[in-house]
């Protein structure tokens, strides 16, 4: 295959103490691919994705995004990545206007440039009627469209969502995929964590992860015709053991 | 710079934004200063006192006089039974009783060392024997004119008095605001730059704004830089104001320099934002955040010399003072403010201020990392 990787690990291990949250995860996802990571609560999915983005050390194993260590340049991905957390994480008491031009500046962009993304984005995402309200009076199918906004200001060839739907109605939820959809035209690569199963069958490949450990991958198709099941619900259920997941519709 | 413009903007606007916190901000201290510098007062004024005079001569009416004219005391009755000593100072009525026996003037004439009761409510030990040196000053002036007189002259023959002549020096009217007021200006600059360091780092931290801010390419100094400017800037706003409303309210005078003032003032902040980044870097919510940093408050305020003197304190708790920066800057301050003292008398406490300042606002920016766990 004569694709880039765009995010790699080999044996990536994290331990909190005795409990191993993540225990040996071998991954390659490549270059606009919408990679989608399912697990129940507590899998290890967010301590994943916390490594890869440089907030937690790893305990064992090898791991770099974009082409850079996750050990040691993780500077170096900050610049090339953008990260929605599962929580809501802008700033409530700014405007939607103030919170691009902040993350703007963070992220070192001219203001000439902040203006010129804070464009794309508002025509892309769907924010115009929202641009000076305040953050926490918008509803929360727009919080996310701006979160993911603000995580691609630098336009960032990589993409780590954590639940980025979590809590969103199904319709919002459809428009934020299709948003992804377009994302990855443009040759990003998207890396997203989810335990809604409807979600899963949008990604172009999904890994199935249960405590620490990865235990199925490949294409939604692939995993549906391996196992023989008609969706991949019941794949996971099958795998996973139906007590265990976390449905919340 | 960019980027810690842009935090230093984003943290007025938030600021400014939350009304509650404005008012904490800058209302509260100006309470404070009123109630503290009000109630905390170390004159011992107005002691209530209980007149018992047995004798009902022109001497002891002198004596109840003299007591009287001062506004030290303030006679509040005045009785021949000794029970009702008793009963008021049971009740809060009076603090002192001055009995005067029958054959007071009597011994007086006849120079037979005439005496009088004093009776104290020693409870408040310190007010006690304050109020004890004031009657004592009392009786001996009178014991004194009462020698002077012309009539009794030819007794002064081999008597040398020596008068005391009293400049007391910096508080020339020992007034207590003058005292407090530069300690609560120390206790503002302690509480309020740490509290809003922790709280407001913390709260990020709850919110998850800190966990998007640290997968930027930001680095940690510019996040803390961006962090701490808004409140080293606000600090010092609220020490202008409070020096502002307090030097007319209470009477302060300033003897010495503002400039020297502030300087340390910014040496001193290092230790408090310091401490507030570490308070956030130990705790996970801003009740724990405001519990620790309380905790903290406390040690350093009681152990400061804002309430209790330190040379007050056991030789054990003296020397346990020394690891205390804000004891330093109450120092500094109340030198600065009271004597006008120079660097040249205040560096026996400004080095080891800096250097605490500056070790514990290293050892919190080494502490805090980007990262979360």
């Amino acid at each position: 295959m004569n694709r880039q990787i765009s995010v790699y690990t080999d044996q990536l291990t994290r331990r909190f103490g005795k409990f191993v949250a993540v225990d040996g995860v071998s991954i390659s996802v490549y270059r606009g691919e919408i990679f989608g990571f399912l697990g129940a609560n507590g899998a290890g999915k967010t301590t994943l994705i916390r490594m890869l983005c440089g907030l937690l050390k790893p305990s064992g194993g090898e791991g770099s995004v974009a082409g850079f260590d996750i050990k040691e340049k993780s500077e170096q991905i900050k610049k090339r990545i953008g990260y929605m957390s599962q929580r809501f994480s802008l700033y409530a008491d700014l405007t939607v206007t103030e919170n691009i031009h902040f993350y703007g500046a963070i992220y070192g962009l001219a203001k000439e440039e902040i203006r010129q993304r804070e464009e794309e984005l508002v025509s892309q995402v769907g924010l115009d009627p929202y641009m000076n309200q305040m953050t926490k009076d918008l509803p929360l199918g727009i919080k996310q469209r701006l979160a993911l906004g603000c995580a691609m200001l630098h336009n960032p060839p990589i993409l780590f969502l954590d639940e980025p739907t979590s809590g969103v109605d199904p319709q919002a939820r459809r428009g934020f995929w299709n948003l992804l959809y377009e994302t990855v035209q443009t040759g990003k690569t998207i890396f997203v964590t989810t335990h809604y199963m409807d979600e899963a069958e949008y990604c172009h490949r999904v890994s199935i992860m249960d405590q620490g450990k990865i235990i199925e991958m490949g294409s939604p198709s692939q995993l549906k015709e391996s196992h023989k099941k008609s969706t991949i619900q019941d794949v996971f259920i099958a795998l996973v053991g139906g007590e265990k997941t976390d449905q919340k519709e | 710079m960019q980027q810690i413009l842009a935090m230093i903007r984003k943290e007025f606007k938030q600021i400014f934004r939350d009304i509650p916190m404005m008012a904490i901000i800058f209302i509260v201290p100006i309470i404070q200063l009123f109630v503290l510098a009000f109630a905390i007062t170390v004159d011992v004024k107005q002691i209530k006192l209980l007149i018992s005079d047995f004798d009902d001569s022109r001497a002891s009416r002198e004596i109840i006089r003299a007591f009287g004219n001062t506004d030290r005391f303030k006679i509040v009755g005045y009785t021949h039974d000794l029970n009702c000593v008793r009963g008021n100072f049971q009740e809060w009525k009076a603090q002192m009783a001055l009995i005067i026996p029958p054959d007071f003037s009597k011994k007086m004439a006849r120079n037979l060392h005439p005496q009088v009761q004093i009776s104290i409510d020693g409870v408040d030990g310190n007010t006690a024997g304050v109020a004890l040196g004031y009657a004592q000053g009392i009786l001996s002036q009178f014991g004194t004119e009462f020698l002077i007189q012309p009539q009794y002259r030819s007794r002064l023959k081999d008597v040398h008095l020596v008068t005391m002549v009293e400049r007391m020096w910096y508080n020339p009217d020992l007034s207590s605001e003058q005292y407090m007021v530069p300690g609560i200006a120390v206790v503002l600059l302690t509480i309020l730059p740490m509290m809003l360091s922790a709280m407001s780092l913390v709260r990020e931290k709850e919110i998850g704004t800190l966990e998007q801010l640290m997968v930027t390419p930001l680095k940690k100094h510019q996040l803390l830089l961006g962090k701490l400017i808004p409140f080293l800037i606000l600090s010092f706003i609220e020490l202008a104001l409070l020096i502002a409303i307090a030097m007319p309210v209470f009477n302060i005078s300033m003897n010495g320099s503002f400039f020297l003032l502030a300087v340390l003032a910014f040496f001193y902040l290092f230790t408090t934002l310091g401490l507030g980044i570490f308070i956030s870097t130990v705790t996970q919510t801003q009740q724990q955040a405001m519990f620790f940093a309380w905790f903290i408050m406390v040690f350093m305020i009681l152990m400061s010399g804002f309430f209790i003197p330190i040379e007050n304190m056991p030789q054990l708790l003296q020397k346990l003072t020394y690891l205390n920066p804000m004891r330093y800057f109450m120092y500094i301050m109340r030198d600065i403010f009271q004597k006008g003292s120079s660097i040249r008398f205040l560096y026996k406490d400004a080095v080891p201020m800096t250097i605490y300042g500056l070790l514990i606002f290293s050892f919190s920016v080494i502490k805090f990392q980007k990262r979360v766990g």
